[in-house]
């Protein structure tokens, strides 16, 4: 009886001993399986984020793509990024990047307007405008496009002086960031009110004729390093302090360079 | 610490995913907003623009279902480190801009600019990033080791 017992004994701790094995060969397989899992995870969710990557990249920059063939709006300087009024031979020159839905550029042509034009009437400084058009809103029916657009339109037809006129009868009659913004009717109007009427303008003013032609010259300012409005170049120096008598000094300080 | 660890997942993986979708909508903005920064060159600034916001929602939504918990964390925690470089040297090269972390950004006026405010959001998600990437293991997650479970049956 005790010699049966111990080989049964034996048997049951060899039969135990296979079955630990076998438990943790399963084990094992299990871990490498759990592993293969997880590598084949790994590398589908990477293909999918690659291809996630690329695909917007390339959807994305289709839409940011901006026309070349665009329709550039006559009487403008430098391949048609900038308007320029006053004369060639002012010693001063002012870059103004500007927004017509932008208060800060209101504050500004509020301020210096006055100063400006009779800077400009009397040869000593000349302008030139980059406009710029990033407060589209759906709120605002995308104001800042349409009224770039109608200045282009209306220094297409009727030239600088035109452009001067409604420009600053867009900041006299500026609506309330966040508002409704003016109608097209009221675009034309002014367009009118400043020298620019006919058909072709309210046609141009209506259809956004000159769309790309915004979305290049907004494109343009952001390259120049400008990343905000207004910003206010006095011979190409960045002016930093906006008020009239900043303005002033900056102005004459170049006079006299 | 499961429970934290999946609190921190929630607030990371909401944060990102917001982030990224906000950046969506306008390309031209997001352009703008990269390349107000003054750090990159041209040639980057739109596979960035883009790219980015891509990368945002990828992890975010990792974090948020629960898969890749560890590797999402550490590619958060990477995005922000370089958040806060890029901000903080906007700020000490004195630029006026909004950061764009949530869409928008490009250059605001000298009273609106929130650096510290910025700086201290991203670190405090930084760490919050470091800490899951340090433990991992939370509940309510798709993938990741059977720990809860385990934990569970032998509270049972």
């Amino acid at each position: 009886v005790p010699a049966e017992t111990k080989s049964g004994a034996k048997r049951a701790a060899a039969r135990k001993r296979i079955e630990e094995k076998r438990a943790a060969e399963a084990a094992a397989r299990a871990r490498a399986e759990r592993r293969r899992r997880t590598v084949i995870g790994s590398v589908v969710a990477a293909v999918l984020v690659v291809v996630a990557i690329v695909a917007v990249i390339v959807v994305q920059s289709s839409r940011n793509s901006t026309n070349p063939n665009a329709l550039v709006p006559a009487n403008t300087a430098d391949s048609g990024n900038v308007i320029v009024v006053g004369s060639a031979t002012a010693p001063v020159t002012v870059d103004m990047y500007e927004d017509f839905q932008c208060p800060n550029c209101k504050a500004f042509e509020d301020t210096n307007a006055t100063t400006l034009a009779s800077l400009v009437a009397a040869g000593t400084v000349q302008l030139h405008y980059h406009g710029m058009a990033f407060l589209d809103t759906s709120a605002n029916d995308k104001y800042s496009t349409r009224a770039l657009n109608a200045a282009a339109a209306v220094v297409a037809q009727a030239g600088p002086t035109a452009f001067q006129a409604f420009h600053d009868l867009l900041y006299a009659n500026q609506p309330a960031e966040g508002g409704s913004g003016l109608t097209d009717d009221q675009l034309v109007a002014y367009a009118q009110q400043a020298g620019a009427s006919g058909e072709v303008v309210e046609q141009a003013i209506r259809d956004l004729s000159y769309g790309d032609w915004v979305k290049n010259v907004t494109d343009q300012a952001s390259k120049d390093g400008v990343t905000g409005t207004p910003t206010v170049l006095v011979d190409g120096t960045k002016l930093t302090d906006l008020s009239n008598a900043g303005l002033t000094q900056a102005i004459t300080a170049a006079q006299g360079g | 610490v499961p429970w934290l660890a999946t609190a921190a997942r929630l607030l990371l993986g909401v944060v990102f995913v917001v982030a990224g979708v906000l950046k969506l909508p306008d390309p031209a903005a997001a352009v703008r907003a990269v390349r107000a920064y003054r750090l990159l060159p041209e040639a980057l600034v739109g596979p960035v623009a883009f790219g980015l916001p891509v990368v945002e929602i990828a992890v975010g939504l990792a974090l948020l279902i629960g898969v890749f918990v560890r590797v999402a964390a550490l590619v958060t925690a990477l995005l922000l480190v370089v958040y806060i470089v890029g901000v903080g040297s906007a700020w000490a090269r004195g630029l006026q801009i909004d950061c764009g972390c949530f869409g928008g950004g490009g250059q605001v006026a000298a009273a609106d600019t929130a650096y510290p405010a910025e700086v201290l959001r991203d670190i405090g998600l930084l760490l919050v990033a470091l800490a899951l990437a340090r433990w991992p293991r939370s509940r309510l997650a798709l993938g990741g080791h059977p720990f809860p479970e385990k934990e569970l049956s032998r509270a049972r």
